[in-house]
């Protein structure tokens, strides 16, 4: 399976979680990984174990031409701009996000959040990065699937829950996702009590999901506090669901991606 | 009067919005309940169903397709592609997004422009927005009536929430429910993190879940359920308020 991943679902359902907790894993099995965050709300950095962290690593990246356009500075190419702007998580993941929208408005983030939709179109290809596993966490819904912003992907884990509105959005994002060829998607029940839970969203998405992760007590209390949930539990029953994930797409990874 | 419910995915927007506006139509108000998510669901808040849900028209797209001759007014809008819900409810909505490709945000009709142009006089407009805080971003300011910032007691929904009422004070008055609370150290949680506004809780309800996962509204299944109650008692104290109803 893939090193080029973006996790998409509804608000609410778990990405956030499920993104910062593959990345941790992830880089304590001995990748290299890089996490991409183009929410325009805060969610990975505390899911990533860097607290209330909020600023635009890449502000410092982008300029604005006579159009009012913005893009990455000139000799800042998606490389560069992960080495010099991405910030470090625990256990050695870089993390590169774009602005979080406050009281000024879309005014003071546009900068940033264009500089990372270049990176985002770019950074898959770079060399730099071949063996890296690059972890892309989208905001809500299908609006960025649906705007390109994960086009280095070549798997979506798409994460649901139990409930109607989740599922409902997991299939309008699967849609979108496989109306192009060459893309995976794959499913990821989350906050499941029992078997009926997972039945539930496959009859729904009319397919199988790739794993599933128990509605956990430890991961309540890690939202709670705003940590991540491989520091606040790590023998937690999701940490485990989504170790075996993890297990599961670096079992079925071609050897020269490692 | 004109109401927008905002804040982070997942935190019980569509939910509110969609019991408001089931409760507010019960007691005999004008309703009209505008989804302007791009990824609408408030049809099955409504009590619309699932189904019924995904074959509703969004307005942008049937504009876009030509299906009226002329540029309608925002009440043409509503006219022309809403649809009737339980309790004399309209239900519009406003944009999907279920392609590549989907077009220019900004042009073409949007909900930040349709709620602006709709007259707030004599019903009540419950607008339920997407996720984040894009389409409180471009309302000018004044607009609403009244902005509900939903929260849950997670520190990235509080987050949200900070942000959401920041930015929504110039636009509206903000009120701030606290959602699925289980206890007073939640209810505390949300209070201390937005010390300069009203926090309303609403219970957390095994009957508002159980909705979720059947996908009906929840006022449907169990009117008298503590978390309906609430959200009725929310109902009827925002239009108690002398805020141009």
């Amino acid at each position: 399976m893939s090193t080029r991943m973006a996790v998409v679902g509804k608000g609410g359902a778990g990405k956030s979680l499920v993104a910062g907790t593959l990345a941790r894993l992830l880089a304590q099995k001995g990748r290299r990984v890089l996490t991409l965050d183009s929410d325009l709300m805060p969610g990975l950095a505390l899911s990533l174990g860097l607290g209330a962290f909020s600023g635009a690593s890449l502000a410092g990246a982008v300029e604005c031409d006579e159009q009012g356009r913005w893009h990455l500075r000139k000799k800042i190419g998606p490389v560069r701009a992960v080495e010099e702007f991405s910030i470090e998580a625990p256990d050695g993941v870089r993390h590169l996000q774009g602005g979080k929208l406050g009281a000024e408005g879309m005014a003071g983030i546009v900068g940033s959040v264009n500089g990372l939709y270049e990176v985002a179109r770019r950074v898959g290809k770079a060399r730099r990065f071949a063996t890296w596993t690059i972890l892309g966490d989208l905001p809500a819904g299908t609006r960025q699937v649906a705007y390109e912003w994960a086009p280095y992907a070549d798997t979506f884990v798409l994460v649901v829950e139990p409930s109607w509105k989740s599922a409902l959005t997991a299939s309008r994002i699967a849609k979108i996702i496989r109306s192009r060829p060459g893309a995976t998607v794959a499913p990821v029940a989350n906050k499941v009590v029992d078997a009926e839970d997972v039945e539930r969203i496959e009859a729904i998405l009319e397919e199988k999901v790739a794993g599933a992760v128990p509605l956990d007590q430890s991961v309540r209390e890690a939202e709670r506090l705003g940590v991540a949930v491989v520091d606040h539990d790590r023998r937690a029953p999701a940490v485990k669901a989504l170790l075996a994930l993890v297990d599961h797409l670096c079992d079925s990874w071609p050897r020269e991606g490692l | 009067m004109k109401i927008a419910v905002t804040g982070k995915g997942g935190s019980g927007k569509t939910v509110v919005a969609g019991t408001l506006a089931r409760a507010l139509g019960r007691s005999g108000h004008r309703v009209l309940a505008i989804d302007a998510d791009v990824n609408p669901m408030l049809g099955i808040s409504l009590g619309l169903g699932p189904e019924a849900n995904e074959r509703l028209v969004a307005a942008r797209q049937a504009l876009d397709a030509g299906e009226l001759d002329h540029q309608p007014t925002a009440e043409g809008v509503v006219a022309a592609f809403g649809a009737d819900a339980p309790d004399g409810v309209r239900l519009v909505v406003v944009n999907r997004i279920e392609h590549y490709g989907p077009g220019c945000p900004c042009c073409g009709l949007n909900p930040e422009g349709l709620v602006e142009d709709l007259d707030g006089a004599g019903r009540v407009i419950v607008c339920d927005l997407e996720a984040g805080l894009g389409t409180v971003s471009r309302l000018r300011p004044g607009q609403l009536d009244l902005v509900l910032v939903v929260a849950e007691p997670t520190a990235k929904s509080i987050e949200v929430a900070r942000r959401a009422a920041r930015l929504a004070q110039s636009r509206g008055r903000v009120l701030v429910l606290a959602n699925r609370i289980r206890d007073a150290a939640d209810l505390e949680d949300v209070r201390a993190a937005l010390p300069e506004h009203e926090v309303l809780p609403i219970p957390e309800d095994e009957v508002i879940t159980r909705a979720d996962r059947e996908g009906v509204a929840p006022i449907d299944l169990d009117p008298a359920a503590p978390g309906v109650e609430c959200l009725k008692a929310v109902a009827s104290h925002l239009v108690s308020k002398p805020v141009g109803i």
